[in-house]
């Protein structure tokens, strides 16, 4: 097997491609595509690879998929041997499936803040700030409730599942689109159990949590 | 009543569990931004959320366990002082200076962590905390007034009940209480809690969650119908002149506190272990690894002793006393006239044995007593999950000191018994090995030892500044041959020294009192600012840097280069 | 309402777009010094920069058209304009004009800090192990040792030499950590250059620029410039490289307070490694810049 990322370092999406394979110990080559400045995701030769004109697109062999939320399925599927970043069971598809739908709002605001903000993208600003700040409550809530119960991730396994991969990015960079997350104390505290998770890698913007207490 | 930045009010500002260890909190009161963690040793601290360097938030800083890392240059602060024990773009130097980040009032208890703007006031329990195992609810920011919010929580109340009101923006419905802490001017966080822990636990927090969300949600919504008041705007303290200047050094002067011991302890056959804390129950000063005090013994001698202890360690300094010291009087008092109990005398810490953090190798070679240093060194670089080992040279193992501490360090530790001098000699060779870069040996044991490792290293390629150890006592011979002016700048005085006096004797003989101890340049009692002239260093107190500054000097051996010193007495 | 900057300020060329990034006849927004800026590019391929009114919105224009423009002068790829009386030159990057270097922008990059945050970021080398990791510097090797600076006289600049630091993977082909040499120039009160050994001919050395637009006194974009000796890279590359970097000191940036630089030396903690920094804020001190700094209480 051959994989390639076609990936820009500063995108949450295709970082969560790039996280996820590290994870699992999955080799893979990476195509730069000059997003920023270049707009080069409109140029002809990317758009037949997606004509969505959107990042990241991988390519295993010749199979070509996009959308971050349906690679990061089937890496887990195909290429994680525990079968627990993505189970097989009904219900916790289901639940994982709700949470990628999450990310991609998630996505929608604060990334979308991110670009309006840091990348002159005529975005909505303050929309895009107030969706975010909405979705952030319920994950809070979500998360709090769930250390209650001794549940550490987004959904009810006890392994972290491609949901947390999916909301992670957009979560970190959230400030970058001017998002505090400083009302979010149970978010914060899963975002540094993501960071250790063996295997995990940073990008650009994102810094690593310190080693847990042993 | 609008905010003030300056309320005295202790306030809740996050839920007990907010702290997981490893973890750094976000949190605010009163316009101001707190970096809020938990040490490993379970203390809680809440700094201002800058560091004193470039104003990065500490928030998003790592918490090492003891010591808080800044995010932007990896400064370290210390657990309870918030002294910065550690600036990585200087490996070599210890931070001298007293960089200390500022820090609020906290308390743990009743679930919650509480805080307030100063000192002002002393946390007082609500009325009916005691008694009771209080039990957090999920805290909820409300984006409005603490006032607003405050009128808000009292309508939740049944129209049958009354409302109480308690101090500190905070009210009482049925058995629970729910306090506001104002994290700005237009917002604010409810945390409520319970006397007992629910029988249906989840339940509980979730009817509470849903009745404060609905709260919430009209608080809000009523608040974006009016002009929401402007943020506080709180003021960044200044540092102190000395920190901003950028000088090369500021020698602590001599000052002396009391501290009482604690604990009095044989830790191993003829090493005695003393815990000295403050008398009030306070944190003591931050200090360094390699780090050591001055005792001030009761028969008015002065001794030097290291401290053993880890990173933020700071409720007890814990140092080892040799029992039968050669030195008459010294260590002998120690060991057999204090007590615990006694109160002592003790200088705030100096530090002319600093451990670089830099070292892709570190290697620790104690002998005898010389294991305290090195294992306050050892314990740092443990929790930094630096790479490290420690060798310890005794003649028997009922002579070790601090192996139950030794025992519970990750890194390598070796303990070497009864060996030959010789056998010693081909030990530390191997252990040593030919130098690699950015490999460290730090020393510390007899002036046999010293000598013989320092010798053993360089045969190995091992540049000086590779080879770190410390002097306690001025083995030098002191080149008394010069003879010069001494002006004395504020005592309106010019005096002359001749070859074989001292710059200490000559002050005394012109009728000056000024303090000394050990007179041999070893102690720092006498240190003397240097306003003009180059001085001519021979003592063993001062450290390269603070010699190189020509800002300062130990009178009693020291003297001049130039034919004139302006001395600041 | 944002209070008038400095006469210096004012006066001064200010970066606010990479000219080829302007569409010609489409136009586009932006802010300098609180002002709203549109700009577009004439069929001539010339940029045109002129106070924007309510009326410009992603619309199209004839160039030609516009009457009251504002000074325009290009240089290193990028489109600098004026609100006060410009002065004739721009400061000089000589190297800028080899024929064998590869020059690109590197896109232009919002930062919700003062520009001059930005810069004494761009000129800090202790960082290097804890934000840059893994690629300008990794721990243990954290020295920053001792360096040079001056304000250079004659050409009113601050500039800094012999500033070196141990770098885990220098080059391409490079197994361990090496030293790595940077000068860098300060030759405007919002703009940084610096030269860094160059890989591939040891006689020579690559540059990157950093160009701050300050927005408003707060906020930035910042213009990344790289003047590169690099024959098997692409832009593609070289532009990811830059952007990775740029991109690890946002977040860094964005958490720093106050958001305007302090001009005051008790403000912040000065330590040796800062001296370029300190040089910098004095100069700036002297000039009597007072937009996105917080001037010394006199």
């Amino acid at each position: 097997m051959t994989i390639t990322l076609y990936d820009f370092e500063l995108s949450g999406n295709c970082y969560k491609l790039r996280l996820l394979m590290n994870i699992l110990n999955v080799p893979y080559a990476i195509h730069p595509v000059d997003f920023f400045p270049g707009r080069e995701h409109k140029a002809d030769w990317f758009l037949r690879l997606n004509p969505f004109g959107q990042l990241p697109v991988l390519k295993d062999d010749d199979l070509v998929l996009s959308d971050s939320g349906a690679i990061l399925a089937y890496l887990a599927k195909k290429y994680d041997t525990s079968g627990q970043w993505f189970p097989d069971d009904p219900a916790v598809t289901a639940e994982i499936l709700r949470w990628h739908a999450v990310a991609d709002d998630i996505s929608a605001t604060s990334s979308a803040a991110r670009l309006a903000l840091g990348y002159s993208y005529p975005f909505d600003i303050e929309k895009s700030q107030k969706g975010a700040h909405r979705i952030f409550r319920i994950l809070d809530e979500h998360l709090w409730f769930g250390e209650k119960a001794g549940r550490d991730w987004l959904c009810a396994p006890a392994h972290p599942t491609t949901a947390d991969i999916a909301c992670f990015p957009y979560v970190m960079l959230s400030e970058e689109g001017g998002i505090s997350r400083q009302d979010y104390p149970a978010l914060r505290r899963w975002t540094d159990r993501v960071r250790r998770i063996p295997g995990f890698m940073v990008m650009s913007g994102i810094f690593p949590a310190g080693p847990a207490k042993t | 009543m609008p905010l003030s930045l300056s309320d005295p009010t202790w306030y809740p500002i996050a839920s007990s569990e907010d702290l997981p260890f490893r973890h750094v909190y976000h949190g605010q009161l009163l316009g101001r931004e707190l970096a809020v963690w938990r040490a490993d040793d379970g203390n809680v601290n809440a700094w201002e959320n800058r560091c004193l360097h470039r104003g990065v938030r500490l928030s998003i800083g790592i918490n090492e366990g003891q010591e808080l890392k800044c995010q932007y240059h990896g400064w370290r602060y210390a657990n309870r002082s918030a002294g910065c024990t550690y600036i990585p773009a200087h490996p070599a130097d210890a931070p001298a200076r007293r960089i200390e980040n500022r820090k609020y009032p906290v308390r743990e208890a009743f679930g919650l962590v509480w805080s307030a703007a100063n000192d002002d006031q002393r946390f007082a329990p609500f009325p009916g905390a005691e008694g009771h195992d209080w039990f957090a609810l999920r805290p909820v920011p409300v984006n409005a007034t603490p006032e607003d919010v405050l009128a808000g929580l009292s309508r939740l109340a049944p129209d049958d009940q009354s409302v109480e009101f308690i101090p500190g923006r905070a009210v009482t419905l049925g058995s629970a209480r729910f306090f506001v802490q104002p994290v700005d001017a237009a917002r604010s966080v409810i945390r409520g809690i319970l006397p007992e822990k629910p029988a249906d636990e989840i339940a509980t927090l979730r009817y509470y969650n849903e009745q404060l969300t609905k709260l919430r949600d009209s608080l809000e919504r009523a608040a974006a119908k009016k002009p929401a008041p402007e943020p506080l705007q709180p003021v960044f303290e200044k540092v102190s002149v000395e920190l901003s200047t950028m000088p090369d050094i500021a020698v602590p002067r001599g000052n002396t506190f009391p501290v009482v011991v604690k604990r009095k302890w044989q830790s191993a056959d003829g090493v005695i272990g003393f815990e000295l804390a403050d008398r009030d129950g306070k944190h003591l000063p931050t200090f360094q690894p390699g780090a050591h005090i001055d005792v001030h013994l009761p028969n008015g001698l002065v001794r030097q002793y290291s401290l053993t202890n880890g990173p933020g360690d700071l409720m007890r300094y814990t140092i080892g006393v040799k029992a039968e010291s050669a030195s008459k009087g010294g260590s002998k008092v120690l060991v057999e006239t204090v007590r615990e109990g006694d109160v002592l005398a003790i200088s705030e810490p100096r530090n002319n044995f600093p451990l670089r953090r830099d070292a892709t190798r570190t290697v620790l070679i104690a002998a005898g007593i010389g294991i305290t240093p090195l294992l306050s060194m050892a314990r740092f670089l443990d929790k930094s999950s630096l790479n490290y080992e420690l060798h310890y040279f005794a003649r028997a193992s009922q002579t070790m000191a601090f192996s139950s501490e030794l025992d519970v360090l990750h890194g390598r530790v070796d303990r070497h018994i009864g060996f030959t001098r010789e056998a010693i000699k081909a030990k530390v060779a191997e252990v040593l090995g030919p130098y690699q870069f950015a490999n460290h040996v730090y020393i510390c044991g007899p002036g046999a030892m010293l000598e013989m490792v320092q010798a053993t290293a360089a045969a190995l390629g091992w540049p000086d500044d590779a080879v770190h150890f410390e002097y306690f006592q001025n083995d030098k011979v002191i080149d008394a041959s010069s003879a010069f002016d001494v002006e004395l700048a504020r005592s309106a005085l010019t005096l002359h020294v001749p070859a074989g006096r001292t710059i200490l004797q000559t002050m005394r003989e012109a009728g000056l009192t000024v303090p000394s101890s050990c007179e041999q340049g070893a102690c720092g009692t006498c240190l003397t600012g240097v306003i003009e002239g180059e001085v001519d260093h021979q003592d063993v107190y001062l450290n390269k840097t603070e010699k190189a500054s020509n800002t300062c000097m130990m009178t009693c051996v020291s003297r001049a280069k130039s034919g004139r010193l302006v001395l600041d007495i | 309402m944002p209070k008038a900057p400095d006469p210096i300020t004012r006066d001064l060329w200010h970066v606010v777009a990479a000219t080829d990034e302007l569409k010609i006849g489409l136009i586009e927004t932006t802010l300098l010094l609180d002002r709203r800026l549109a700009m577009t590019r004439g069929l001539d391929g010339e940029p045109v920069v002129w106070f924007a009114t309510d009326e410009e919105n992603g619309d199209d224009i004839d160039a030609d058209s516009v009457l009251d423009r504002l000074p325009v002068k290009t240089a290193y790829g990028y489109t600098w304009t004026c609100l006060g009386t410009p002065s004739a030159e721009l400061f000089p990057i000589p190297e800028f004009a080899e024929a064998d270097r590869v020059n690109m922008s590197c896109g232009s990059i919002g930062i919700h800090v003062s520009a001059p945050r930005a810069v004494e970021n761009f000129l800090d080398m202790g960082h290097f192990p804890y934000v840059h990791t893994d690629i300008l510097g990794s721990e243990p090797h954290t020295e920053v040792k001792e360096y040079d600076v001056e304000v250079s006289e004659e050409r009113d600049e601050v500039l800094a030499t012999k500033c070196k630091f141990m770098q885990p993977r220098a080059a391409k082909s490079a197994t361990q950590a090496m030293e790595v040499e940077y000068v860098y120039r300060v030759p405007h009160p919002f703009c940084s250059v610096l030269y860094k050994s160059c890989p591939e001919d040891e006689s020579r050395r690559d540059v990157i620029g950093i160009f701050l637009q300050p927005m408003t006194e707060e906020t930035c974009r910042a213009h990344l410039l790289q003047s590169m000796i690099d024959s098997t890279s692409t832009i593609t590359d070289l532009r990811r490289f830059q952007q990775t970097i740029f991109g690890q000191d946002k977040p860094i940036l964005e958490n720093q307070y106050p958001k305007k630089l302090p001009l005051d030396p008790r403000a912040e903690t000065p330590i040796r490694a800062d001296k370029s920094a300190i040089a910098y804020r004095r100069w700036l001190s002297q000039k009597g810049i007072t937009y996105g700094v917080i001037p010394q209480a006199s």
